[in-house]
């Protein structure tokens, strides 16, 4: 790892990940804070019969437990749009957008093996998703303590919480690093990550509201995303073991390809 | 030692593979970039590399700098193997790629400590470059976005050579230079020189390389034509001459240099080659009204290089 390029990359981005990470606190803190002023009137409007219990539920969270709630925080578009910022916007441009501005040769022509370049900017791009879904921890936190069910949060399973949105996102990341180093051009790259998310997040949610669709979930890789097991006790290894797979799949290629490829001049 | 070797440095894209679609000319089974290309660059002098666009120049300099893979041949920087040795190449090489692209959002200062610090060795030559291409405090602290063409092409020199390599490859250096820039930029490469640095100098402007370069190489489609000193280069090429007479006119027929040779009204045309002396001694009789004898030039020599080549291939 390349310690100079490891901080550039910190410093370019340093304004967006303070954006991100107010945004997503806010985010994180919002859903326990409804929780905790009207999850009980939630709770009876279900019991009433009014709204079908499918429609209660979306990406394994709800707003009727705190678990629940925070599940939905983490899972909701929102989320995932703020968690992509880094995951798939900053991964895929961190080589195809350079090699498209023209910046690649420059930053080549320093004694830097592409490896050593691919693994500095991967480790930047984890750092930024660990450092976003931290955020939704603090407000997690924080949106419990204002809602006033900090009692019901089980503070020792949070670590657990992050690991399991850090390989999933990790595991994005890694997928759009790999797209990144395989094109010379950004809109190819962020168009194979986008389209992977997209199709992943829909098989997802589609599964939650269709039962019919409910074998596909397992394609997906935010299936095994699991906040509301996890705070609950009840997470699987394959939750963690699977996204884990999938990210050092997408490392490896990377490692592989990038040093492997001719980088012609920009044109 | 020799700062660069190459042996039939060979690179082809789209060997093996599907063929290459190339707008208007078809399709293709693969590209011949660069052709069996075998040279030597002495350590210390400054080596022009000519070609037209397309000829093969970028990909010879990006297989030096390890950003290709060649196809076949060999190549080697200070001894180290281009493939294999890439990131110690570059450690002791400074490139200023044609057109070079910069980061725009940062300031100058900031962008030339961030390169040095990728290079790992100290900027120890940046204050004096900067001095010599009036790059003030006051611009290395603008951003490189509000740069102008020639302030960017100034960074682009500095950033190549602040850390002192020991060869440096120059794209079209001098693009985007007024002619005042351009001459304190010869007057680095005449210091880089006498401290025995090497340089690659890539170019289109003929009579820069031709002010600047030791030896010069020219290229067209990915071959050879050419390489041999300047001087020898020149030397060798036809030089147009006209020569007003009065009655009558000199004999320059079978005089060794001279052919092409017109007379007509007094006015004496021909084109003269290599030593002048049997030129002289042919028409020291006449009655001389005027003469012009035009230098030779490196844009000529290469003109003619390239249409002798041109009728071999056709």
């Amino acid at each position: 790892m390349n310690r100079a390029l490891y901080l550039h990359t910190w410093r370019s981005q340093r304004l967006k990940i303070l954006i991100v990470f107010v945004a997503l606190t806010i985010w994180g803190a919002l859903l326990p804070i409804v929780y905790g002023t009207f999850g009980q009137t939630f709770k009876d409007i279900i019991s009433s019969g009014l709204i079908p219990e499918e429609l209660t539920q979306f990406g394994g969270g709800d707003i009727f437990t705190l678990s629940g709630s925070i599940a939905l925080g983490a899972i909701h578009p929102i989320s995932l749009i703020l968690n992509s910022i880094f995951a798939v916007g900053f991964a895929t441009a961190a080589i195809a957008g350079e090699r498209q501005r023209g910046t690649l040769e420059v930053l080549l022509a320093r004694p830097l093996s592409r490896r050593t370049t691919y693994l500095t900017l991967l480790a930047a791009t984890l750092t930024f998703v660990g450092v976003a879904l931290l955020a939704t921890i603090v407000g997690a936190i924080a949106g419990s303590a204002i809602g006033g069910v900090l009692d019901e949060l089980a503070v020792d399973r949070l670590p657990l919480l992050w690991l399991n949105g850090f390989l999933l996102f990790g595991a994005i990341a890694a997928i759009g690093l790999a797209a990144s180093v395989s094109f010379d051009r950004l809109s190819p790259a962020l168009g194979v990550a986008v389209g992977l998310v997209v199709v992943m997040y829909f098989l997802e949610v589609l599964g939650t509201f269709w039962p019919d669709a409910e074998g596909l979930q397992p394609y997906s890789l935010f299936h095994y995303f699991q906040p509301k097991a996890i705070l609950e006790g009840a997470l699987s290894g394959t939750d963690l073991a699977l996204p884990a797979a999938v990210g050092i799949a997408a490392i490896a290629w990377a490692l592989f390809e990038f040093p492997r490829r001719d980088l012609a001049a920009p044109s | 030692m020799d700062a660069i070797v190459t042996a039939g440095l060979t690179k082809r894209y789209g060997h093996g593979t599907r063929p290459i679609h190339i707008p208007g000319r078809g399709s293709t089974a693969e590209i011949r970039a660069l052709e069996e290309l075998s040279i030597e660059v002495h350590e210390g002098e400054i080596f022009g590399f000519l070609g037209p666009n397309g000829a093969g120049k970028s990909t010879m300099i990006r297989l030096l700098l390890g950003f290709l893979h060649p196809t076949a041949g060999s190549g080697a920087v200070f001894g180290l193997d281009i493939v294999r040795d890439s990131v110690e190449i570059r450690r002791r090489t400074g490139y200023l790629p044609g057109g070079i692209a910069l980061y725009d959002t940062l300031t100058g200062e900031r962008l030339l400590d961030y390169l040095a610090g990728l290079t790992g060795r100290p900027p120890v030559r940046r204050a004096e470059l900067c001095d010599r291409l009036e790059l003030s405090a006051a611009t290395l602290r603008r951003l490189v976005r509000d740069y102008s063409r020639g302030m960017r092409q100034k960074i682009g020199i500095v950033q190549a050579l602040q850390h002192d390599p020991e060869l440096a490859i120059l794209d079209e250096p001098t693009e985007g230079l007024d002619p005042l820039m351009q001459r304190a930029f010869y007057g680095i490469l005449d210091d880089l020189k006498s401290a025995g640095r090497t340089i690659f100098f890539s170019s289109h402007v003929l009579s820069e390389v031709e002010r600047v370069c030791d030896r010069v190489a020219i290229i067209r489609r990915g071959r050879l034509v050419a390489l041999e000193d300047v001087d020898a280069l020149l030397a060798r090429r036809k030089r147009n001459v006209e020569m007003r007479v009065q009655d009558p006119a000199p004999v320059l027929e079978g005089v060794p240099g001279v052919s092409n040779l017109t007379v007509a009204d007094g006015l004496v045309t021909c084109q003269l080659e290599g030593d002048v002396g049997p030129f002289l001694a042919a028409i020291r009789d006449s009655r001389i009204v005027d003469l012009t004898i035009e230098p030779a030039h490196l844009e000529e020599a290469f003109l003619e290089l390239y249409h002798d080549e041109a009728e071999v291939a056709e």
